[in-house]
């Protein structure tokens, strides 16, 4: 757009001319300039300069037929040099002063009138005054108007000196000119309307002229509809034109039609887009396009067609991009179909613009061949001298010739042939290439912006192809490598290939012998795209420089890329560097293939261990699979494995290599194959083992293969479970087996293996003597015996665990965690060495209540060390001890810690089970209310009587697997109770076996009487039974408290009497005794059952009343019938203030009858003779 | 006369692709149905508000160039069709129907238990059909 002409590219603007009066020109031009619609102003300091605006000779209408359509230069004039009105200004002083003055002003005004005449000029006449209240004589006005020939409002009295009268006049001067100019340029526009109204003009030119210059002029006074109309009219006839006209020679009438079509069609595009019509425009515009693209004219000068065709795409996407922020979305509702987004964007336009750009590079390349061919150099050179004086001519897209003759230039037309030359001249001048670049670009910039990468990257491409025709190889290389990606990520393997052709020719332009390496591997090892049989013929630029995909020009590649590798061919001509790089100035050259490179296609490694799991120096199975998807075969010479251990690295070499066998062999494994052929999508597979020597893991990392002297593939080794398809491949209908034989190794095999520590060499020994007791500090001795390697920095680690894994605290005691509360507890551990005080410190790192660690000092082969952890269990328990040794072997860096593990469950038991009860005195009881009532609070409390002895019954058993041995035992009594042993105590050193128990008897009165009374505690010393050895087993104390009491004053007691045996047939009494302990009277009512084996007197059913603090005795005699042991008659007697009954146990009311008299005896005591009678002796000794 | 149709898949490859030019640009239809993937993601990115659209197979015209028009169809199962003819005035009625045919012609290829899905569509029998397809779409818009 830039190329046009200003006057053409922007709306016409008004003309004015003021004349006289210099100093107010720059005022009222500036004025005119901010008016809606503006005026432009052509300001002349004095009337001398008004002969510029002299009328040419006109050319008469009936001339011959004209020169040339459209005059280039009409516009630019009637824009800046005819004025539409002229102002002539004069000082009021100049028209009111002395004669000579207004003879001079009258004179200017003739002058003036002379010039305008001939052309129809306005005239205005402004009367410049300073002042507002100057009288102005009328006559001398009324004799200017005359003169001027104007109306009188046409006349102006311009103040100056007053802001706003100058404003005021200012503004009436606008108005003057606008309605002028106005009428001006309706009166031009009507004159020509009715020659071509009237159809007086001889030759379609001067009707295309005509319409042009009534658009103009309707243009001129913003009259849109009526400027489209005619320069779509001008337009038509002009195309009627191209078969018609026979003025030019041929060439040179089209280049003119075509140069005045692209103006009136500029015109109108800017028109149509102007007023928001854009479908409009872009119809308008590519029937514009469809009817010139075929009048390409004779071939040697088609480049310049083409040329103008890129032209009207350029310009037409500039009007799009510069008014695109005006057209946003405006479908016009007129057109059928409403646009899509695509047909708007100017990126299309700049495309197509560089694509004709293009053309026209190639036809002129086909025009400046031939004429270098046909060899016409004399024609040239005589052509040559003459083409410096070929101008552009005074008619739109024409050209002449210019000759001095006489002192005058005169215009001479051209022929075809020396316009011709003259064009190619100028076209060589011109750089298409960087031309078609920057459009590309813009194209790329819109299109990226847009979001649509594909368009985007082919305009790259584009792009990239134009640098490489122009030899910019590493710009281009660049572009293309760009656009690679996406052709790779999609699959679009034609236009992949496309690609990849041009970027192997650039590196190969460059000498970039690995990138040529690379793009060649990579394009033998693209599929071939199945119904490419389509492309036929090598068609050039279209395919790139790769030709057509095919299985042959695969081969083709492959085949020269390896070639070249081997020196036998030489690809590398380069230009720039004028050497051809022979085979000794290879480089070696190493390619590395990851994960995401696009080689993978071209080799593919994939590795796995067929196990997860080995020992050190264990051999394992590992393969190692290779899959090329190149077209021909690829013989390997050398296969290198590395791990992330360097000792497992191994080389693979084809037998007939022994070269590079002894080259290699030192530190490396070598195995040999007889055949390292690669086929094309068949795996090859090979099977190793391997020996891992560190622990940890061992992992497969690259695989370099030496192909030929100097070329390295040094790829990535990738496990079969998580293997990437290949990216172009994936899309393919192709047969596909496994990398391994073993199809599930496929999909589980991992290219690296986790090696397990070395079997350890040292005995960790755990002892332990059954179960631990509760309270005694448990021994486990622990030894550690070496047996094969050395003890370097050994760690010991002790740890607790509680079985049911709920720690050692068990959940259910709701006692808050406590450290007392731990129920099993690792107290120390003592080191049983002799050199106690050189490890003393050290030795013992940390021992807390489960865990322990502690360090193992040095031990040599054969050595030994123990030590004893001390455990003690609170509570039974089951816990697991883990204990586990961790120590290095030798004392070398690269020695691996070794552990051993070892563990031991251990039953922490009860050693003694200790019990208590109370009992009341034989045959006694006494009434305690808190047993009648039902107890309210949960807690089961014994009651015991006040100041009444109850028994207490202590009892301690061996619940134990081991025999356990008594000590002693004590009961530590509380403050209010008297606790005396009855009886003696004589528990020391008692034997106890599993499951025997020990009794002792204690009286117990309490003191005083309290809801909750301690009773005492009972501490037994025991200790385990160590029969064997001589040592003395450590003497421990459990300790058990017996629970709080309840002691309250009994209101009644009551007791039975009644001789401890008796004799069959000898009556007795048996007395009832009922203690009233209260201030109250108490009524008791008693009954007696009978019993069979007796016989009894007194009453069997009654009531007492007993007096306060006194005795109620109730008697019976009784006979007994019946010997052995028998049950008293049963009495019931029953409180009747405290609705008690009380009935003696049947233990307590039962008697013993002997048949006659008994006598005892007892040991060193004497003879004991029951007191009731001495006559049955013989009776004891017989029972 | 159609010049080319494709069947592109979801990661935007092409699974067929077929031109039936005698002329030497089987390149540059490539290169203009990998372009007018394109406008099919603007279109599928960005819907018409309007409703019937929703359900839409049809993507219609997906733009003009020079030369021809490039029609776009995507199935329920998103995968794409890409029709480009150089007929300058075609119906709307003929290119659905066009593209019902092929997208039937389609399912049947498809349907081979021998096709791996998202695999290249090599079937001979789908080129006979398209290539019939193809010439009735001519011939129907002659009558």
């Amino acid at each position: 757009m830039e190329d046009y002409a200003e006057e053409i590219r922007t709306p016409p603007v008004a003309l004015v001319a003021v004349v006289g009066v210099p100093a107010l020109h720059q005022t009222i031009s500036a004025a005119l300039h901010v008016e809606q619609p503006p005026i432009n102003t052509l300001a002349l300091p004095d009337f001398s300069r008004i002969s510029i605006m002299t009328s040419k000779q006109k050319e008469t209408l009936d001339s011959s037929p004209p020169g040339g359509i459209m005059k280039r230069d009409w516009l630019a004039k009637h824009r800046t040099k005819i004025p539409a009105v002229v102002a002539a200004l004069f000082n009021y002083d100049h028209v009111c002063g002395d004669p000579a003055q207004w003879l001079q002003v009258c004179t200017d005004l003739e002058n003036l009138k002379a010039v305008i005449r001939g052309r129809n000029i306005k005239l205005v006449v402004v009367l410049v005054q300073s002042t507002v209240n100057v009288d102005t004589s009328e006559d001398r006005l009324i004799a200017l108007r005359k003169r001027a020939e104007i109306d009188a409002k046409y006349l102006l009295v311009f103040v100056q000196s007053d802001p706003s009268e100058l404003k005021l006049s200012l503004n009436r001067l606008a108005t003057v000119f606008a309605e002028l100019s106005h009428a001006y340029y309706r009166e031009e526009g009507r004159k020509i309307r009715t020659r071509i109204e009237k159809k007086i003009f001889n030759s379609i030119e001067l009707y295309v002229r005509y319409c042009f210059k009534v658009a103009v002029y309707a243009e001129f006074r913003r009259d849109w509809a009526e400027a489209l109309k005619f320069y779509e009219e001008g337009y038509n006839a002009l195309r009627e034109m191209v078969g018609t006209s026979t003025r030019l020679p041929p060439t040179q009438r089209l280049v003119e039609i075509k140069a005045v079509a692209e103006q009136l069609h500029f015109k109108v595009s800017t028109l149509l887009l102007h007023g928001g019509k854009v479908s409009e425009a872009i119809s308008w515009f590519w029937k514009h396009v469809g009817s010139y693209k075929k009048l390409t004219g004779l071939s040697n000068v088609a480049f310049l067609h083409w040329e103008w065709v890129s032209r009207q795409f350029l310009v037409f996407a500039e009007l799009l991009e510069t008014s695109s922020t005006t057209i946003q979305s405006t479908t016009s509702p007129l057109s059928k179909k409403p646009l899509t987004e695509w047909e708007v964007q100017p990126a299309y336009f700049y495309q197509l613009a560089a694509k004709y750009l293009r053309e026209k590079k190639h036809c002129l390349d086909q025009t400046l061949s031939l004429s270098e061919s046909s060899g016409e150099s004399g024609g040239t050179k005589a052509g040559e001298s003459s083409l410096e004086s070929v101008v552009p001519s005074v008619y739109v897209g024409q050209f002449s010739c210019i000759l001095e003759q006489e002192e005058a230039f005169i215009m001479q037309p051209l022929t075809d042939e020396e316009y011709v030359l003259y064009a190619i001249a100028e076209g060589k001048r011109f750089q298409e290439s960087y031309e078609i670049i920057a459009l590309l670009k813009k194209s790329f910039d819109l299109y990226s912006n847009a979001g649509a990468l594909r368009v985007a990257s082919y305009c790259s491409g584009q792009m990239a192809r134009e640098y490489y025709v122009a030899g910019d190889f590493s710009k281009a290389k660049h572009l293309f490598d760009g656009i690679t990606d996406l052709y790779r990520k999609e699959g679009w393997v034609t236009l992949l290939w496309e690609v990849l052709g041009y970027l192997r020719e650039c590196s190969r332009k460059l000498g970039s012998q690995r990138d040529f390496i690379e793009y060649s591997l990579e394009m033998a090892a693209l599929p071939t795209v199945s119904n490419s049989g389509m492309i036929t013929t090598d068609h050039k630029g279209e395919c790139g420089p790769a030709g057509p995909t095919s299985q042959q020009q695969k081969e083709k590649i492959q085949r020269e890329a390896f070639g070249f590798l081997s020196g036998e061919l030489q690809l590398f001509l380069n230009e720039g560097t004028n050497s051809s790089i022979d085979s000794t100035e290879i480089q070696p050259i190493e390619l590395e293939i990851d994960l995401v490179s696009p080689l993978r296609a071209a080799l593919l490694v994939s590795v796995a261990f067929h196990d997860q799991v080995v020992k050190p120096g264990v051999p394992t199975l590992f393969t190692l699979s290779l899959l090329s998807q190149l077209p021909l075969p690829v013989e390997i010479d050398q296969l290198e494995v590395q791990f992330n251990q360097a000792i497992c690295n191994f080389t693979i070499c084809k037998l007939e290599h022994p070269s590079s066998v002894a080259d290699s062999s030192g530190p490396l494994q070598t195995e040999t194959i007889p055949n390292l052929t690669l086929v094309t999508n068949k795996w090859l597979r090979l099977t190793y083992t391997i020996i891992a020597g560190q622990s940890g893991k061992l992992e497969c990392l690259t695989v370099i293969c030496k192909i030929g002297t100097n070329f390295k593939i040094c790829s990535r080794a990738e496990s079969p479970a998580s293997m990437e398809e290949l990216p172009v491949w994936k899309f393919e209908d192709r047969v596909e087996s496994f990398p391994t034989k073993d199809a599930s190794l496929s999909f589980s095999g991992q290219r690296f293996i986790q090696v397990e520590e070395p079997d350890p060499q040292v005995d960790l020994l755990l002892d332990s003597s059954g179960p631990a007791l509760v309270g005694e500090d448990f021994v486990v001795p622990v030894s550690i015996i070496s047996k094969g390697n050395a003890v370097h920095s050994g760690e010991l680690k002790i740890n607790l665990v509680d079985i049911r894994g709920g720690g050692l605290v068990s959940p259910r005691d709701m006692e808050p965690f406590s450290p007392d509360s731990l129920h099993v507890e690792l107290l120390r551990v003592s080191v049983s060495n002799e050199n106690e005080s050189e490890t003393g410190l050290d030795s013992i790192k940390n021992i807390q209540q489960s865990f322990g660690l502690l360090s193992v000092p040095f031990l040599d082969i054969e050595e030994s060390w123990s030590c004893k952890l001390e455990i003690r269990w609170h509570r039974p328990k089951v816990v697991m001890l883990y204990v586990s040794l961790g120590y290095l072997p030798s004392n070398e860096a690269t020695a691996q810690k070794v552990h051993v593990h070892k563990s031991m469950q251990i039953e922490g038991k009860t050693p003694l089970l200790i019990s208590h009860h109370f009992m009341m005195p034989f045959r006694q009881d006494s009434l305690l209310l808190s047993k009648i009532k039902p107890a309210t609070d949960s807690e089961e409390r014994e009651t015991l009587a006040l100041d009444e002895i109850s028994i207490l019954a202590i009892s301690a058993r061996n619940s134990s697997e081991v025999p356990l041995r008594l000590i002693s035992m004590s009961l530590e009594a509380e403050e209010e109770v008297v606790v005396k042993p009855s009886g003696e105590v004589s528990a020391e050193l008692a034997m106890l076996v599993p499951g025997e128990g020990f009794k002792w008897v204690f009286s117990v009165i309490p003191q005083s009487a309290a809801p909750s009374i301690g009773v005492g505690t009972v501490s037994l010393k025991w200790s385990r039974d160590l029969p064997n050895s001589g040592e003395i087993a450590p003497r421990i104390t459990t300790k058990y408290k017996i629970p709080v009491v309840k002691v309250e004053r009994p209101p009644l007691m009551v007791s039975l009497e009644c001789p401890p045996h008796t004799v069959l047939g000898v009556p007795f009494t048996l007395c009832l005794k009922i203690q009233n302990q209260t201030p109250l009277l108490q009524e008791i009512s008693y009954s007696v059952m009978d019993a069979q084996s007796f016989v009894l007197s007194g009453p069997h059913n009654g009531s007492i009343d007993i007096l306060p603090k006194s005795e109620g005795i109730l008697c019976y005699k009784l006979v007994p019938l019946m010997c052995g042991q028998q049950q008293l008659p049963r009495v019931t007697v029953t409180s009747s203030r405290y609705a008690a009954r009380l009935q003696l146990s049947i233990a307590a009311s039962a008697v013993f009858v002997f048949p006659s008299q008994p006598y005892f005896e007892m040991d060193g005591k004497g003879i004991k003779r029951l007191p009731a009678t001495s006559d049955t002796q013989a009776t004891l000794s017989v029972t | 006369m159609i010049v080319c149709v494709a069947v592109v898949g979801h990661q935007n490859n092409p699974l067929y692709l077929q031109s039936f030019t005698e002329a030497d640009d089987a390149l540059k239809l490539h290169h203009i149905v990998h372009c007018s993937l394109d406008v099919i993601d603007e279109r599928v990115n960005n819907p018409k508000k309007t409703g019937p659209t929703l359900n839409e197979t049809f993507l219609g015209l997906l733009y003009p160039t020079e030369n021809y028009k490039v029609y776009g169809y995507l199935t329920n199962t998103k995968v794409k069709f890409i029709m480009v003819t150089t007929d300058l005035d075609v119906r709307d009625v003929d290119v659905r129907n066009f593209f019902r045919r092929f997208h039937s012609a389609y399912v049947d290829a498809v349907s081979n238990p021998f096709h791996v899905p998202g695999k290249k569509i090599t079937s001979n029998t789908f080129a006979q059909s398209v290539r019939a397809i193809v010439k009735s779409f001519g011939s129907s818009t002659a009558v």
